[in-house]
């Protein structure tokens, strides 16, 4: 029986543990499973393998530039950084199987449930989010639980995952026939409880028809932010100065000589901005390898089980809509988070740190349906709403990760704060062993949406089949 | 064209509608009969590369208009019968579709 130990062992510490590994195997099964041509598989499953390795070094380069930009700020307000006693990077170490695995499963299990429920209606296909929503899920479950094997992770990480990719598109799809009326595909991304707020909160402030963002003319000149490499390091490099200007001599020229003593403090500073722009755009591009195999995978494996299936898409696919609404979101939560740096670091609350990335697409997509339902104002709300959540949102989220991956809070969009708190929440309730009611209730309350939508559009379809066809269509009339 | 057209579907960065793009424009050239290696990126990377085509929406598209011989323009990334006609006309204009 030894044997069979010693061999389980090696698996898990050398396969489940080892996430570039596992995302490879997985890629390779993926590719295979679609009968794709031996050296299609081969250069698929090493490319994945090496977008996860970019991955972690880009996490490397951007939790070091996150953390001198913190200490730097914090020092110029006269606060504390945030406190971190564990990284990002040291949890993708020991959690990394885990979450690669919580992907795999949780896609399986939402196809099966697209597959018996047609009320789903949508596939959610959004690939980094995939990745991420599994990624806040295990760190929350590992507060939880800590104590918790690898199998019992993933088994309630991917029971809850399933069931979030499951009902986002569907919460967010009335917001979406407004902007989409043809109802081709859904939303799927994090940003849409900040939408669904702003859809909500907006209705009184105009009307679209009226106010359209479309008819206004921006500046030209702000179209150059739209590139978020260059937005991440020109923000962030000029609060590093500003910061630099104010901070404790002896804490800049301390952090500045370990890079290279000889630099300037300003020039350092100059150099943190531009390696933690450098270090996101590495981490996407490690991203964007992996999934550019993976995702095809899953989509060439669903396309199979249940064809002709709508997916449920990311943010951008909305933003041709409005382009003018996605401006306007982007600039106006971006001065909301920016004056919310100043205000939480002067009554020395917390440090933040601006994520240009986040704050335009969660901003933009927030505003495109803000404008659907209100016009301009609604996008202005939409994109005012998306920096405050944000701001608020990394501040207090910070602490929660404290001890598991604390960078996951600067990274998040509405939803991953949404459900570290929602999982927070249960912690009194459960914790420990009844970790299992998580993907429980989680499955349980999807099902039953799933049994009473389906329902009601039964009863819609047989009372008015002309007239449920035709609403779409008049809509867009 | 006597060997793969290289083609680029650009967005913000590079990760989710752009990778949805790639794989509609796979469908369409399919469709064409074309050969070409289509990857996905994001806007930055994408003035470092030298493909043939460029596939993005307009608010990308209008910024690097030179950056490859044809860049087309899309709004709707599911769209491959609409793909594939930009792609049949711009091809043919380049005598790069017979």
């Amino acid at each position: 029986m030894d044997f069979i130990k010693d061999i389980l062992t090696f698996l898990a510490n050398n396969v489940f543990g080892q996430v570039p590994i596992l995302i490879g195997l997985i890629t390779l099964a993926g590719l295979l499973l679609q009968r794709k041509r031996f050296e299609d598989v081969l250069a698929g499953a090493l490319r994945a393998t090496i977008g996860v390795v970019i991955l972690f070094i880009g996490v490397e380069i951007f939790t070091g530039g996150l953390t001198s930009f913190q200490t730097v700020l914090a020092s110029a307000m006269g606060t504390d950084p945030p406190k971190a006693e564990h990284t990002l990077t040291d949890f993708f170490q020991e959690q990394g199987g885990t979450i690669a695995l919580v992907i795999t499963v949780a896609f399986l299990a939402h196809v099966l449930i697209v597959r018996l429920f047609p009320a789903a209606h949508y596939l959610y296909l959004t690939g980094h989010l995939m990745f991420w929503i599994s990624t806040v899920t295990v760190a929350s479950l590992v507060l939880l639980a800590p104590g918790a094997d690898q199998l019992t992770l993933v088994l309630c990480g991917a029971g809850f995952v399933a069931a979030y990719w499951t009902l986002q598109p569907i919460w967010m799809r009335p917001l979406m026939r407004r902007v989409m009326p043809d109802d081709r595909f859904g939303f799927a991304h994090t940003s849409s409880l900040a939408a669904l707020a702003t859809g909500v909160l907006a209705k009184p402030l105009g009307d679209r028809d009226k106010h359209d963002t479309e008819k206004l003319k921006l500046p030209r000149q702000l179209s150059f932010f739209k590139d978020v490499n260059v937005s991440t390091a020109l923000v962030i490099s000029v609060i590093m100065l500003l910061g630099i200007a104010f901070a404790d001599d002896g804490v800049v020229n301390k952090l500045a000589a370990e890079m290279d003593d000889k630099l300037s403090p300003w020039v350092w500073g100059l150099m943190v901005g531009l390696r933690f722009a450098g270090g996101i755009a590495i981490l996407l591009y490690g991203v964007r390898m992996f999934l550019g195999e993976i995702v095809p995978a899953f989509k060439g494996f669903s396309d199979r089980v249940i064809p002709g299936t709508r997916p449920a898409l990311d943010a951008p696919t909305v933003f041709p809509v409005a382009p003018t609404a996605v401006m306007v979101g982007f600039v106006s939560s971006t001065v909301v988070f920016l004056a919310c740096l100043g205000i939480f670091a002067a009554a020395g609350w917390f440090t933040l740190a601006p994520p240009m990335i986040m704050l335009f697409f969660v901003g933009g997509a927030a505003a495109v349906f803000g404008n659907a339902v209100a016009g301009w104002r609604g996008a202005l709300l939409g994109g005012v709403l998306s920096g405050l959540i944000l701001a608020i949102g990394q501040a207090v989220t910070w602490g929660l990760y404290e001890k598991t991956a604390p960078e996951l809070a600067t990274l998040a969009d509405p939803d991953w704060y949404a459900i570290a708190w929602l999982l927070k929440a249960t912690d009194p309730v459960i914790g420990g062993a009844g970790v299992w009611a998580v993907p429980v209730v989680a499955l349980g309350a999807t099902v039953a949406t799933l049994f009473i939508l389906g329902r009601k559009e039964k009863a819609r379809s047989e009372e008015e089949p002309a007239a449920a066809e035709q609403e779409p269509a008049a809509e867009r009339a | 064209m006597d060997r793969p057209l290289e083609i680029l579907a650009v967005c913000g960065v590079g990760m989710g509608s752009s990778l949805m793009l790639k794989m509609t424009a796979e469908d369409a050239l399919r469709a064409l009969g074309v050969e070409a290696r289509v990857e996905n990126t994001d806007i930055s990377s994408a003035r470092g590369m030298t493909p043939d085509v460029i596939i993005g929406q307009g608010m990308h598209t209008s910024e690097i208009e030179d950056l490859a011989p044809v860049v087309i323009t899309v709004s709707d990334f599911l769209d491959k019968d609409g793909l594939e006609v930009q792609l049949r006309e711009r091809l043919t204009e380049k005598g790069w579709l017979r």
